[in-house]
């Protein structure tokens, strides 16, 4: 997190850049298999979505992959076989995510078998949303605002959180995550911090709180590392759960809660 | 001892002491060359005996030099480019000690960037892969935001390459930033950049000279795989108080320098700051967020009597940057070096040196009602002997020791609402001991040749972990105040020049250096707050052999220089992180670190002009820098991020009147590797980019033109001022910062590569003063 700050800092505070796009020849590569599931601790069903990489010139149109088997299980010995309801997209029918089990997902496409792991995480209650005062000019309702997430992490080391967040409307495209390797058992201090959000008084913030496994946590993290700036990671597909064949995408299991807040 | 090590011993010292001997009576003269006007010595001026070449010597980096030469009566001539030759005729009869001042040339003669004490040093000198910059003479090259800049014109070196705008560090020979060892008066800097590398930490008024080995160091050097940047700060003014300074438009510098005691004391302190800050809260949009730095270099020297000289220096820099109300980070250098300079007999000199170091950086976020802090630090005891053995005409030994006692802080979270336990200081050791002979066996062969054995220690009072592909195997506790693992690493240096003719000269070296710290980085740019790690259980020494070998010629009575060095190098035990590393959170980092191997190779071609009306150089680089890393890449070699295939640079200076020079520098250097994307797809509703390979793109060739001018007021009254006007890319290049890859803004069902472009066109000028 320390990276972005950091950048975010520099950006703001040392230059005057210009930008402008620009036409890059990039390699095509041969598509490859993506894979996206989510079981959730909200009522059923659950879907997986499995498309192929496109190049990076053409539109953002993924082609489904049709006609897979996908078969979930959980550590209770419940398997449901998933039905593709339209191309590409798989549903649940008979399992409901609970707190505690462990899902498997198989996957037999193109010839191909791919397996995942994920484990719902036990709720964390998200109390409410604050708003730190992030920047602040003479006058008030140029104020902006950053929206600190007030949750206690229980005592036990290992939770991971992962927050997507939505001013008036709009997504914020930010990757929000969070372990609690460093405040174990205790409220969190760290904010949201996207220095472009520009929340101002009187907006309207949403946040989706969801408690992730390590293997989630691991991918949409990797995810986070990678930006515009100039300390960025190397770029890198980010490590995920899929074993057997390789894949992209996630399948994870996570809790999931709203809360949407009037900024004040 | 047993007869095996008696034999390697006595082999050893026969190596080393080449002597020959002699019915005759020799004696030896003596002493330090200084500069006339203002005392400091002068470091590298020749002192040879008229019609004897083979009897000639250098001074050191103390001004010191010896010479040892039958009884008789001589002719001996002082020379160093810039200053007046000095003749003495001497009738030697028993030891002499001889000190002399020299005089500069005036101004329009001694216009040349880098300054050689004699013509034709660049043929004669051992060394390979050695470029030296005199800070006065730099003066007049134009420089961004109207700071010279040492460091900066050190880039424009063949071999010698930029991180890039607004990135701290520089690439030698394919090397990492972190594989140049930097040192202020001995002392390591470990960040030499202020701003994030649009300054250097040295603050050239207080500065008198600075070398840089590529890789081919004599063994006095060690710790570093890449190179040697030895800034050396002047030692202050002996003879009259003085004060020099630079007002510019975002920072301005002053130093005062005088003596404190008749020709046997001086002092130099010398301050900076950037003010850009103040403009900043003009703007509404800034007004809390604040961005400077300073730095404090002082020196003071005492003569305690002919034969011993104390020399005390610090220096102190700080970065400060602060966004809003929440987000801060500051970060900075201090060093301090206290030497004593002993000539223990005509013969030897004795330089011992006690040396502290420290980096840290500190970063602050959180809320109104509670605050995070990030820190970490490195922090160094040093202790250092080196003795300079003038055997004979012919042989001229260095011996000595260097012993450090490193503390690494690392990066470690605190605040109230932390829980995680407070990561531990880890303590080690880094000694080592060296040889180091210079032999000129004839007037043409010169062979430099030395040995340093290096071992690192872990020392006691943390636990270190032990994995195997990031999977904790075992853990040792090491209790306070015991001895960890040690590693053991000889080093062997050699080098010869063969002069070919009066004109030109052949060139060679190998050298092995290890490197026990490392500065652990998983961005394209380096930060601040990346963090250094020492060896661990883990982590094993990088060692580096490289291969180097050069031809140079000099045309026109020694005005052109040129010369063509190509060099390979193999780098082991090259350290990144995995992908996906979390290097903020993670209980040990050690844990998230991979290991492979580096190799680089390349060749170096310079045209320097020396004399004239126009001096200045062109320098061409081809290079290539490659790595493999197990788990990075499928374990395919893949292009290093320093790996720049052309490298250009061309410098001129042109004195137009007595007044008035103009200068001019253009680079041109190809796209960094990167990292591109070769598809794309969708997760949680987002677009998000395949990548196939590491680093199989370029980033858009690098090219830039600055122009500068400069008019030098008459002196008068001892008073002399002048104006420095610079503009950097003349003709606005957009060179790329960062390029990165989104949906476009105003169609999302397409995606679009964003260049983002930093400084087009930036104007300074610049008014620098001394009475």
């Amino acid at each position: 997190m320390h990276k972005i700050i950091f950048a975010g800092i520099v950006l703001m505070v040392l230059f005057t850049s210009c930008t402008k796009e620009i036409d890059i020849n990039l390699n095509n590569a041969s598509p490859q298999i993506v894979i996206e599931g989510h079981i959730t601790n909200e009522a059923g069903p659950y879907s997986v979505k499995i498309s192929k990489t496109v190049n990076f010139s053409e539109p953002n149109n993924y082609p489904p992959v049709s006609s897979a088997s996908v078969v979930i299980s959980d550590n209770t010995g419940i398997v449901d076989t998933l039905t593709e309801t339209s191309p590409g997209l798989y549903k649940t029918s008979v399992l409901s995510g609970i707190p505690g089990r462990t899902y498997s997902l198989n996957v037999k496409v193109e010839g191909k078998n791919f397996n995942a792991i994920s484990t719902l995480p036990q709720v964390v209650n998200l109390d409410s949303l604050a708003f730190e005062l992030f920047t602040s000019s003479g006058n008030s309702a140029e104020n902006s605002y950053l929206t600190l997430p007030v949750f206690t992490d229980p005592d036990s080391i290992g939770n991971a959180y992962q927050f997507i967040q939505t001013v008036n409307g709009k997504l914020d495209k930010t990757i929000f995550v969070l372990n609690d390797n460093t405040f174990n058992g205790l409220k969190n201090d760290q904010l949201l911090f996207n220095p472009d959000a520009e929340i101002k008084s009187g907006d309207t913030v949403s946040v989706e709180f969801r408690c992730i496994d390590q293997s989630t946590y691991a991918y949409f993290y990797t995810l986070s590392q990678i930006n515009d700036g100039p300390f960025s990671i190397t770029p890198t597909n980010p490590p995920n759960n899929i074993t057997g064949s390789l894949a992209l995408g996630i399948f994870t299991a996570h809790t999931v809660q709203k809360i949407s807040q009037v900024v004040k | 001892m047993n007869m095996n090590t008696k034999t390697i011993v006595t082999s050893i010292m026969l190596l080393f002491s080449a002597t020959q001997i002699f019915a005759q009576s020799k004696y030896t003269i003596s002493g330090t060359v200084s500069e006339k006007k203002n005392g400091e010595t002068v470091i590298g001026a020749s002192v040879y005996v008229k019609d004897n070449r083979s009897a000639s010597v250098i001074t050191h980096a103390y001004g010191f030099y010896s010479i040892t030469l039958p009884e008789g009566k001589y002719q001996l001539i002082f020379t160093m480019v810039g200053y007046q030759n000095d003749t003495i005729e001497i009738s030697l009869k028993a030891n002499l000690q001889l000190n002399r001042p020299l005089t500069e040339k005036p101004k329009e003669l001694s216009e040349v960037i880098i300054k050689s004490k004699k013509a034709n040093d660049n043929l004669l000198k051992p060394q390979i892969g050695v470029e030296k910059l005199n800070v006065a003479s730099i003066a007049k090259l134009p420089v961004i935001f109207g700071e010279k800049d040492i460091l900066k014109t050190a880039q424009l070196l063949p071999g010698i390459k930029s991180a890039g705008e607004g990135n701290s560090g520089f690439f030698v020979r394919g090397g990492a930033a972190d594989q140049n060892l930097i040192l202020l008066d001995e002392a390591p800097v470990y960040n030499a950049s202020h701003l994030l590398g649009f300054f250097s930490t040295f603050n050239s008024d207080a500065l008198k000279d600075v070398t840089i080995i590529k890789g081919n160091s004599p063994a006095q050097y060690g710790g570093r795989l890449s190179s040697v940047m030895d800034v050396k700060m002047k030692d202050g003014n002996n003879k009259n108080f003085n004060v020099t300074g630079g007002i510019g438009l975002i920072s301005s510098r002053v130093s005062v320098e005088s003596p404190f005691a008749k020709e046997k004391g001086s002092f130099i302190v010398s301050g900076r700051r950037t003010y850009a800050d103040l403009f900043l809260k003009l703007s509404e949009d800034n007004k809390e967020n604040s961005m400077y730095f300073y730095d404090l270099n002082a020196k003071i020297n005492y003569r305690i009597n002919n034969k011993n000289r104390i020399f005390i220096s610090g220096y102190l820099g700080r970065d400060v940057l602060a966004l809003g109300k929440s987000f801060g980070v500051e970060w900075g250098n201090k060093t301090a070096t206290v030497r004593w300079n002993s000539v223990i007999n005509p013969k030897l000199f004795s330089n011992t040196s006690f040396i502290y170091s420290d980096y840290n950086y500190k970063m602050n976020f959180g809320t109104s009602s509670s605050e995070t802090r990030m820190n970490s630090e490195i922090q160094d005891f040093n202790l250092k002997e080196e003795l300079q053995f003038y055997l004979n005409s012919k042989n001229t030994l260095k011996l000595g020791f260097n012993s450090i006692r490193h503390k690494i802080t690392p990066t470690r979270i605190s605040g109230q609402n932390t829980s995680a336990p407070e990561k531990k200081g880890r303590l080690s050791l880094e000694n080592a001991v060296f040889i180091n002979n210079t032999w000129q066996a004839t007037e043409k062969f010169t062979l430099d040749y030395g040995l340093r054995l290096s071992a690192y220690t872990i020392l006691g009072g943390d636990t270190y972990n032990i994995y195997n592909n990031g999977v904790l195997m075992d853990s040792v506790v090491l209790a306070s105040g015991k001895f960890g693992k040690t590693y053991l690493n000889v080093e062997p240096r050699i080098q010869f020049n063969y002069l070919l003719n009066e004109v030109s000269s052949i060139k060679g070296g190998y050298a092995r250096n290890t490197q026990h710290l490392h500065l652990l980085s998983n961005s394209t740019s380096s930060s601040p707050t990346d963090q250094w790690i020492g060896d661990s259980y883990n982590i094993k020494p990088e060692i580096s052999d490289q291969f180097s070998l050069g031809y140079s010629r000099n045309f026109r009575d020694n005005s052109y220089q040129t010369g063509v060095e190509i060099y390979y190098k193999t780098m082991k035990n090259q350290i990144d992180y995995k992908d996906g590393a979390d290097i903020n959170t993670v209980p040990d980092i050690e844990s998230e670190l991979l290991y492979g191997k580096g190799r680089a190779f390349g060749a170096e071609f310079l045209i320097k002009k020396l004399q004239g009306k126009l001096t200045g150089w062109i320098g061409y680089t081809l290079s290539k820098t490659e790595r493999k890393i197990n788990g990075i890449n499928n374990n395919n070699w893949y292009n290093a991020k320093q790996d720049r295939t052309h490298d250009i640079s061309v410098v001129g200076v042109y004195q137009l009147t007595p007044k008035w020079s103009i200068s001019g520098v253009f680079v041109y250097g190809t796209g960094s590797a990167v990292t591109y994307p070769s598809g794309k797809y969708e997760v949680n509703g987002q677009t998000t980019f395949y990548y196939s390979e590491r680093n199989g793109y370029r980033m858009p060739a690098y090219h830039r033109m600055d122009i500068g001018a400069t008019y030098t007021k008459k002196k008068r009254n001892n008073r002399e001022s002048s104006w420095n006007f610079s503009l950097y890319n003349v003709y606005g290049r957009e060179n790329a910062y960062t390029i990165s890859f989104a949906d476009s803004e105003t169609d999302p069902t397409k995606t679009v590569a964003t260049q983002t472009s930093l400084f087009r066109w930036v104007p300074s000028v610049t008014y620098n003063f001394k009475f």
